[in-house]
């Protein structure tokens, strides 16, 4: 982005503030506003059935709960 | 402000907000340098990567690391040990939680010594393996077990992964809580005086907004983990006994039945539960851990994992003379085993017991509703970190102390299902395992975002082959709580 201002126009500047140092301990994706972005892992077709199983696997588990807390109603406790 | 040899002007303010702002701006070179800020126009390129917002958490965490990175450089190991200690020993010591140590201790009162002794052992041999690779993943990434799933995975893994982490931590702070209850208890304290004060702790701990003077002392809580080691050595247990446990993985009281094989299965199942997972990596990334940092990561985890299996098996000694003297305990809850113990290890290892159970639920308690908020930060994009201020990092506060403030209503309601709640906790964790761990090897298998550090050869047979474990075990366990009729008693 290129913006043209005159000097007039420019905020206020300070003398260097101390959080500069802080660019030079720490490394670049540790700074909590500026991570780099990894974007989506690009998934094999293993992975793809891995993940299917998984989708299944969550509405079994989903399943399994709600029997658990239904039983453990019923059974008085 | 400063001019480089390129011409760059490095200009930095500071807003009256929290964030401070640094801009590059490049002077056109076709005007003289005698010009006059007034006269010159100016070509402004403000590029992404050079604006870079600091924020209160990252100002800390320098800090930390300026510590670490000049007691690296001067050599001080025992210094550079010290500061990189803290999420292994915590996730481990957080591992033995209230009921963890009821388990132990019922376990020592139907067991004795004999098998049990050298399976804590596996079992935390195990919980080291999984917990080491969330090391390496917060360390290599930067980002927490919440975060790096909905970035690698997409959001419905993410929401997912968080959604059920919170549901089920909230269940097991419940039992947190009423472990802190039942240690208090012992003392006299009121149910309400109890839990309020542990939830009020909770709060000032939180408070001090700083990840190193938390973790400090979370971990000065955690080490009276150990108070069980005295009650163990009052308990008198036979220590040619002990020793040849360890090497003949023997007896077994009463003969391996489908009772003790289900048993084994729930402890392997929840050796690992899927907050630790979350908890450490996201620690971890708190911390301001890096790969140089990755071998004290290992050290840490690995000593924390040496303390709770002496912690562990310490509970099982201290409660083998009620197996020696045939006290049925088989319903005995937190504090119920305290007062047994006292004819065999008197009323200072009674105790020292009451108050390690104590120990035991706030330090889960504290853990666990911070694994919470981690997850809650990262996949929602709120800053999440123990170093932010209240004005940033407010839903991340708020997500922690509401978990533990419910957990905490909950345990005093009258007649509230706490039995119940139990139950399902265990069902619960060790179904909801499956997908955290699964999702952990995939990422630690990613050598886009791993690099070097990616599993390979053996470290990732043994991952694989304990995560398999662990999953098949935690899945039998749970399909045995909800159909046990298909196991014969």
């Amino acid at each position: 982005m290129k913006t043209k201002e005159t000097a007039e126009s420019l905020p206020i500047v300070s003398k260097m503030p101390a959080t500069t140092w802080v660019h030079d301990v720490l490394d670049p994706d540790q700074l909590s506003g500026a991570k780099r972005r990894f974007g989506r892992c690009k998934l094999g077709k293993g992975t793809l059935i891995l993940f299917w199983g998984l989708r299944i696997y969550v509405v079994l588990m989903i399943f399994l709960v709600a029997l658990s807390i239904w039983n453990t109603l019923h059974s008085g406790k | 402000m400063v001019i480089d040899s390129t011409g760059e002007i490095d200009v930095a303010f500071t807003s009256t907000c929290s964030q401070c702002y640094i801009l590059k701006i490049t002077f056109d070179r076709k005007f003289s340098k005698n010009s006059t800020m007034n006269s010159m126009p100016i070509e402004r390129d403000i590029a992404e990567q050079s604006t870079s917002r600091v924020r209160r958490e990252d100002v800390k965490r320098a800090h930390d690391r300026q510590h670490v990175q000049s007691h690296r450089a001067g050599g001080r190991w025992w210094m550079l040990l010290w500061l990189l200690i803290g999420p292994g020993i915590l996730v481990m010591l957080g591992e033995n939680d209230g009921p963890s140590m009821i388990s132990y201790a019922t376990t020592g009162a139907s067991y004795g010594i004999g098998f049990f002794l050298p399976f804590i052992v596996l079992t935390f041999a195990m919980a080291f393996v999984v917990q080491e690779m969330t090391v390496r993943l917060g360390a290599v990434t930067k980002r927490g077990h919440a975060e790096l799933i909905a970035e690698r995975f997409g959001p419905f893994w993410g929401f997912f992964s968080m959604g059920d982490l919170i549901v089920g931590n909230l269940l097991t702070l419940v039992t947190e809580f009423i472990a802190v209850r039942a240690g208090l208890g012992f003392f006299g304290v009121p149910p309400a005086l109890a839990v309020l004060g542990a939830f009020l702790l909770i709060v000032a701990i939180v408070a001090t907004k700083r990840y190193w003077t938390w973790e400090r002392i979370v971990l000065g809580f955690a080490v009276f983990n150990l108070l069980f080691v005295p009650v163990a050595i009052l308990a008198h247990p036979v220590s040619g006994d002990v020793v040849r446990s360890f090497f003949t993985w023997s007896p077994i009281a009463g003969g391996v039945t489908v009772g003790f094989i289900l048993l084994i299965m729930s402890n392997i199942g929840a050796t690992v539960t899927p907050w630790m997972l979350f908890f450490q990596q996201s620690a971890v990334v708190d911390k301001g851990l890096t790969p140089a940092d990755i071998r004290h990561g290992r050290i840490d985890t690995a000593l924390g994992a040496l303390l709770a299996a002496v912690a562990a098996i310490a509970t099982v000694l201290a409660t083998t003379p009620l197996f020696i003297h045939h006290v049925d305990a088989s319903n005995f809850q937190g504090a119920d085993f305290a007062k047994a113990i006292v004819p065999y290890v008197g009323s200072v290892g009674a105790t020292l017991f009451a108050l390690g159970l104590f120990e035991a639920g706030i330090v889960a308690a504290i853990t666990i509703s911070l694994s919470s908020a981690y997850a809650f930060g990262e996949v929602t994009g709120r800053p999440h970190s123990m170093n932010s201020s209240f004005r940033d990092g407010w839903p991340f506060y708020a997500v922690l102390l509401t978990a533990a403030g419910i957990a905490a209503v909950l345990v005093l309601i009258p007649n509230a299902p706490l039995v119940f709640i139990t139950i399902i906790v265990n069902v619960i964790a060790t179904l909801a395992m499956p997908p955290a761990i699964v999702f952990l090897l995939l990422l630690v298998n990613d050598r886009e975002i791993m690099g070097e550090q990616a599993n390979r050869g053996w470290s990732n047979f043994f991952g694989i082959a304990v995560t398999v474990f662990l999953v098949l075990a935690g899945i039998l366990f749970g399909i045995a709580t909800v159909f046990p009729h298909l196991f014969p008693n």
